[in-house]
């Protein structure tokens, strides 16, 4: 749907300091109807990356290119898509369901789908009660409800989350994935960036690694987890009272099962070793 | 066309809608009722004509509270939007950054309009009730408040858009002295026999807005004759000149890099 296309990026923040990559020939693209996580340290360059591509600021060099699905031009690729920013500052005098309408008017949303969305959606995020207070008496949880419903409000193709999780409880976090599956089932494309690996491995299909300005992995997260499986098992086995595990090489997985019941013991599990997402990116880093 | 109309006026609509609730409209009460005090005091103790004495300092009290207002909601306004970043969601819609910038310029304008004809109705409903006399010019005179005070809004505006808040209000507040001020300098000696001085002085001029061309306080208070063409060439020079800033708002915000 986007295509990065050998982006860089360069800051010039001090005229007696030293200029500072922050995007160094990045090139990816968003294909459709996948959940894609964009994962990096703080300072990676994720935040970078999509506000050159909502085009809040325009890349040093290279393009962004917006297929047919998105309307074919930059111009018209907003129609299409739902941004929502990280730390989500709203016009706090305005209330919950006015903001809402001022952004759908500026999407074309009729007054009546307009009214069956927020009917649809409030109740689903959590924030129904709050619609009618004003924004400057929110909570940070409700803050990204109320900007995630905004974020939607014109049922965009793409929706475009920065660190949309950051800073929610477990409860919160838990709720704001269901609907990101859920809007994803329904055929919407979501491009997130995270620093929360764990989030991302939950329910992502693929995974961007940004370090330091660069890619350093594309591709699906089975692909990823799978290439860094290494040739070891686990063995968890019950003996004199007490559960133990013992990594083995999957060459001796046999020998040592049978040694282990000949001494006693019974087996209780024998898995893989499959690092997580996480194990993959503190080795990446 | 009637797409980017109707966005502009949306944006316009609900910066308006934002400012009212924001009470910023509270500030003109405690205004007014300052203005009130003043033209109170200086009526009371005038012998001879206090009408002419409440005339004088409620529109030059009112001239001042006008472009104070304008400086304290033009300053924040758009700075504030791109610091705190609400701007993100607003330009990630199909809204191009000039219905952004315009929309949320008529919002402040509305709000800036409707503060100066309260607190104008306050200034003149004490001058009429102590039998001060109508003259229509009084009503160019409020009216050319109003364009002075958005072209100060729109000066500060353009200033906060590439500089701080405090630089701003500090630039606004001087080109505002030296825009009434410059008629004058034009009329001393130094600026008649200093030919570089006449080159600085001219150059600011031509490219700095002549506030003191939208002052009529001294033709209503001496009841001095003013003709229509100089009210008509003082109006197009006001808003030609709202125009020209207002592009220029335009072209900065469309070149900005909103990070």
């Amino acid at each position: 749907m986007i295509e990065f296309c050998e982006i860089s990026k360069v800051f010039n923040t001090d005229l007696l300091k030293k200029n500072f990559q922050a995007l160094s020939n990045v090139s990816f693209s968003i294909p459709e109807g996948k959940i894609i996580g964009f994962l990096g340290a703080n300072g990676a360059g994720k935040t970078t990356s999509i506000k050159i591509a909502m085009d809040f600021i325009r890349p040093t060099s290279g393009d962004i290119l917006y297929d047919k699905s998105l309307g074919g031009s930059k111009k018209e690729a907003f129609k299409y898509i739902g941004y929502l920013p990280e730390r989500p500052f709203f016009y706090s005098h305005l209330t919950g369901r006015d903001f809402c309408k001022y952004l759908s008017q500026l999407s074309n949303v009729s007054n009546q789908l307009f009214k069956e969305r927020v009917n649809k959606w409030a109740p689903i995020f959590k924030i129904e009660h709050a619609l009618d207070r004003y924004i400057k008496n929110y909570s940070k949880g409700m803050l990204q409800r109320i900007g995630f419903l905004a974020t939607i409000i014109h049922d965009p193709k793409l929706i475009i989350l920065d660190e949309p999780l950051s800073g929610l409880d477990p409860i919160g976090r838990k709720e704001l994935k269901d609907v990101i599956v859920e809007l994803n089932k329904e055929g919407k494309t979501i491009f997130f960036s995270s620093h929360i690996i764990s989030d991302v491995e939950e329910i992502c299909d693929s995974v961007i690694f940004l370090k330091n300005g660069e890619i350093v992995f594309n591709g699906s997260v089975d692909q990823v987890i799978s290439a860094n499986i290494k040739p070891v098992t686990n063995i968890s086995y019950f003996k004199e009272n007490q559960v133990k595990t013992i990594k083995v090489d999957n060459n001796n997985k046999s020998n040592q099962i049978k040694r282990i019941i000949e001494d006693g013991g019974d087996i209780i599990s024998v898995q893989a070793d499959r690092p997580t997402l996480e194990q993959i990116f503190y080795n990446v880093k | 066309m009637t797409e980017a109309i109707y966005k502009i006026f949306t944006i316009a609509k609900y910066t308006f809608k934002e400012l009212v609730k924001s009470k910023v409209l509270l500030n003109v009460i405690f205004l007014g009722l300052g203005l009130l005090l003043v033209t109170f005091v200086a009526y009371s103790f005038t012998y001879g004509e206090p009408s002419k004495i409440a005339l004088d300092f409620g529109l030059g009290t009112l001239s001042l509270s006008s472009v104070a207002i304008a400086i304290f909601i033009g300053v924040g306004i758009l700075y504030k939007e791109i610091e705190s970043r609400t701007v993100y969601m607003i330009i990630s819609r199909p809204v191009p950054r000039f219905s952004f910038i315009i929309g949320k310029i008529l919002g402040l304008i509305g709000i800036l309009v409707i503060n100066i004809l309260i607190l104008a109705t306050i200034t003149l409903s004490l001058y009429f009730s102590i039998g001060g006399e109508f003259q229509s010019l009084i009503l160019w005179a409020v009216g050319f408040i109003i364009l002075e005070s958005v072209l100060v809004l729109l000066v500060v505006s353009v200033l906060s858009l590439i500089s701080t808040q405090t630089i701003s209000v500090i630039l606004t507040v001087i080109s505002y002295i030296c825009g009434h001020a410059i008629s004058g300098i034009k009329l001393t000696s130094t600026y008649k026999l200093n030919s570089s001085f006449q080159v600085l002085i001219d150059l600011y001029h031509f490219i700095l807005p002549g506030f003191y061309k939208l002052n009529l306080k001294d033709f209503v208070l001496y009841e001095q004759k003013v003709e229509y063409s100089y009210l008509f060439a003082s109006m197009t020079y006001g808003l030609l000149y709202s125009g020209f800033l207002i592009m220029l708002a335009i072209i900065i915000f469309d070149k900005k890099n909103l990070d």
